[in-house]
């Protein structure tokens, strides 16, 4: 059986690929896509955790995130479209008019 | 009888209700306002009547409406008193008060707030009886300033001119300094007798303060360096109050100034009723002025200072006005003086008779204004006895009452005055006082010969007599004028035996050689003051000097000037209370106040400036510092917090 603590290093590297996304790339559809990584690093590692302890409650929250994501991307891509409508253009740079 | 005492303020009070929420037309607010305090007057003689059929020791009344005030210990009940000194004081309130609003139907005729005029006047009638009929203290303090109210909205009646405003505020702040006075010795009473009470309410209640003086017999307050008896501190205070209301020195600055007012409101309010009150004040408290020897003396001095300050004044004056008031101020000196030397019923004879003939004065002085069109400087007028006979006339029966003529009302009370204080061994007070009267008679003189004698020096106007709804008034009170001494006459003594069962004085004796003194001087002097400026009317010039300028130099502007007690004020008080003003306008108010409040402003309006760099508007960098922030707290969670 492959040992838990190879899904837990697998699900940091992945998460550590999600916010490096997050924060070089500029492109909003990369950014988001960085953002599931992120969230199904985090549902691999409750997965892992949750046959280590031979419980289900952390399978349950694993839909939850499931859904919650499935939600949020549909707001995200939704608010990208109509940024993309009004400016043209996808790069979250371009949108920096609330500076102070 | 009870609802009958409780009549004589209610009715002029319907009258105040009355203008100010039904009456519209001038000449029914004059109607109303004048029947009802003639209405009151009619009450006041059957209550009198009543009052004086009951035996004299049992001749008070006293009624409560209800409890005013009832709070633990501190009872004050709505409780008004009719005895034997109020009585003569709401005669003379209500009889000449009525007389001044007749008066005032001629005198205000065309003016755009007649009603108005006559609402404020009536809610004084209301106050001032308030004040003289009260039973205790603290009902005696709404009434007393009740018509400081009325006073202040009085003289400042025709608010349009900037002297009129100004000399209301003038009188309200100066009587406040006499107030604050009064409360602290309404205080004073309350601790030492707990109650403010005058007398007991009817029989077997709880007796007043008056009727247990000898409770503070021999109590001492204060350090134990200099203590002074209770009976001082108390009736000392109550004299402040006095000297206020009053106008005695050094508070009786407003008064002259009070003469921006209109002519029936000088005569009704700052001569024959309101500025009395002090006087009133202090022969009803009596038993505690008796108590103390020491404020005895203050009260004589003040007293008799204040006449003679006054009355040097009076001499020096050209608004007719202006001579009228110094004048009242120097006769309320007299009546003061006469309360300090224990004199209480020759103090209220004179203000009775006062009362009279100095509303009389002003009245006919106003009718003198009525008629040269709104002129009071002396200088302008002249030889106005042809116009105005019967104005002449009157003024002339007031001018020689005043200056204490036999057998005129004057001559009797201030004859009385003088009698008591040779009588009574108080010489120097006796000298200033016969001195002061000797300078009545003379800017009587004075004032009657630039009025009435010589030539018109001012061809402007055209003088005519007042109608007759003026000129009644002013013959009904020069009748009262030379009569009016019979109220007190030697011998039959019929003010002092009525007030007996108040004052507790007996008759002085009738001191002849004073009077025919009193009455040579006066003559001599009347004539000295006439017979100056109608020989020297001719040099006379308008906005000139005066005559004796020449002789007495700048002596006469110290006069003119009330030997410069009001520009002390002005330089000391008012002076620094306008630096200071200045300094919290220009300096405290923008730099202390406005730099504190604008200081917390501007100093969050800095930081905010150096923050808002932060937000550059780039997510990326957010996310940076979100993320970096998260490292720090897990590295903060698994290296130093484990």
């Amino acid at each position: 059986m492959v040992p838990t603590s190879y899904y837990v290093l697998l699900s940091a590297i992945l998460f550590t690929i999600g916010v490096l996304g997050v924060l070089l790339r500029r492109n909003a559809i990369v950014i988001f896509m960085a953002v599931e990584l992120m969230l199904n690093a985090a549902n691999l590692a409750l997965v892992a955790f949750a046959r280590e302890r031979l419980g289900v409650e952390a399978q349950v929250i694993v839909f939850f995130v499931i859904t919650v994501a499935a939600a949020e991307v549909a707001v995200g891509l939704a608010l990208l479209v109509a940024i993309f409508r009004t400016k043209r253009t996808a790069d979250v740079d371009e949108v920096s008019t609330l500076k102070g | 009888m009870e609802l009958l005492i409780w009549l004589i303020p209610l009715l002029p009070f319907i009258g105040f209700l009355l203008n100010v929420f039904v009456i519209r037309r001038e000449r029914t607010a004059g109607l109303v306002a004048s029947g009802m305090v003639a209405a009151a007057f009619v009450v006041t003689l059957i209550a009198v009547g009543v009052l004086a059929s009951m035996p004299p020791e049992e001749r008070r009344i006293v009624s409560t409406a209800w409890e005013w005030i009832n709070t633990g210990s501190f009872q004050v009940p709505f409780a008004i008193m009719f005895d034997p000194l109020t009585a003569v004081m709401a005669l003379l309130i209500t009889g000449v008060g009525a007389l001044i609003h007749v008066y005032s139907i001629g005198y205000m005729h065309g003016d755009p707030r007649v009603v108005r005029y006559f609402a404020y006047l009536n809610l004084f009638v209301t106050m001032m009886l308030f004040l003289v009929m009260a039973n205790n203290l603290l009902l005696l303090f709404l009434g007393w300033e009740g018509v400081g109210l009325c006073s202040f909205l009085l003289i400042g009646f025709w608010f349009e001119r900037k002297t009129a405003g100004e000399a209301a505020v003038k009188a309200f702040v100066v009587n406040r300094i006499g107030d604050a006075a009064f409360i602290l010795a309404m205080l004073a009473i309350f601790t030492y007798f707990g109650t403010l009470n005058f007398y007991s309410e009817g029989e077997g209640g709880a007796l007043g303060f008056l009727e247990r003086v000898g409770d503070i017999a021999g109590l001492r307050v204060g350090p134990n360096w200099q203590p002074i008896f209770v009976s001082t501190a108390i009736s000392f205070l109550l004299l402040i109050g006095a000297t206020g209301k009053s106008a005695q020195f050094p508070l009786f600055v407003w008064l002259p100034d009070a003469m921006a007012g209109p002519t029936p409101v000088s005569a009704l309010i700052h001569a024959a009723t309101m500025v009395t009150g002090g006087v009133y004040l202090m022969a009803r408290t009596e038993p505690l002025f008796v108590a103390s020897f020491t404020t005895q003396g203050w009260v004589t001095w003040i007293g008799a200072l204040t006449a003679l300050m006054a009355g040097t004044a009076a001499m020096a004056q050209w608004d007719i006005k202006r001579v009228l008031a110094y004048s009242t101020v120097s006769q309320l000196g007299f009546m003061v003086a006469a309360c300090g030397m224990g004199a209480y019923v020759a103090a209220i004879f004179h203000l009775l008779t006062h009362g009279i003939f100095k509303a009389l004065l002003f009245l006919a002085a106003g009718s003198v204004i009525h008629g040269t069109h709104d002129t009071q400087d002396m200088r302008r007028m002249g030889g106005l006895k042809d116009a105005m006979p019967i104005t002449f006339r009157t003024y002339l029966i007031g001018a020689l009452a005043l200056a204490g003529i036999f057998p005129l009302a004057g001559f009797w009370s201030k004859d009385e005055i003088l009698a008591h204080a040779v009588g009574h061994g108080h010489t120097p007070i006796f000298i200033i006082l016969f001195i002061t009267s000797l300078f009545t008679a003379f800017y009587m003189g004075r004032q009657v010969a630039l009025i009435f004698f010589g030539t018109q020096r001012d061809p402007s106007y055209h003088p005519h007599e007042s109608p007759q709804v003026m000129t009644v008034p002013l013959i009904v009170l020069a009748v009262g004028a030379i009569i009016g001494g019979a109220i007190n006459l030697p011998v039959l003594h019929w003010l002092t035996n009525w007030l007996e069962p108040v004052l507790h004085e007996k008759a002085g004796a009738f001191n002849l050689w004073l009077a025919l003194i009193a009455t040579v001087g006066a003559v001599g002097m009347g004539y000295l003051g006439w017979w100056i400026y109608t020989t020297n009317a001719a040099k006379i010039k308008i906005g000139g000097k005066d005559p004796i300028y020449r002789y007495s130099g700048d002596i006469w502007e110290g006069m003119a000037e009330a030997w410069y007690l009001d520009r002390l004020y002005q330089r000391t008080v008012v002076a620094g209370f306008e630096r200071l003003s200045d300094f919290l306008a220009r300096v405290f108010d923008p730099q202390g106040v406005d730099g504190l409040v604008m200081g917390v402003g501007r100093f969050f309006g800095g930081l905010a400036n150096s923050l808002r760099a932060v937000q550059t508007g780039y997510v990326r960098t957010y996310a940076l510092v979100f993320t970096v922030g998260v490292l720090l707290v897990i590295g903060f969670m698994l290296w130093i917090a484990r």
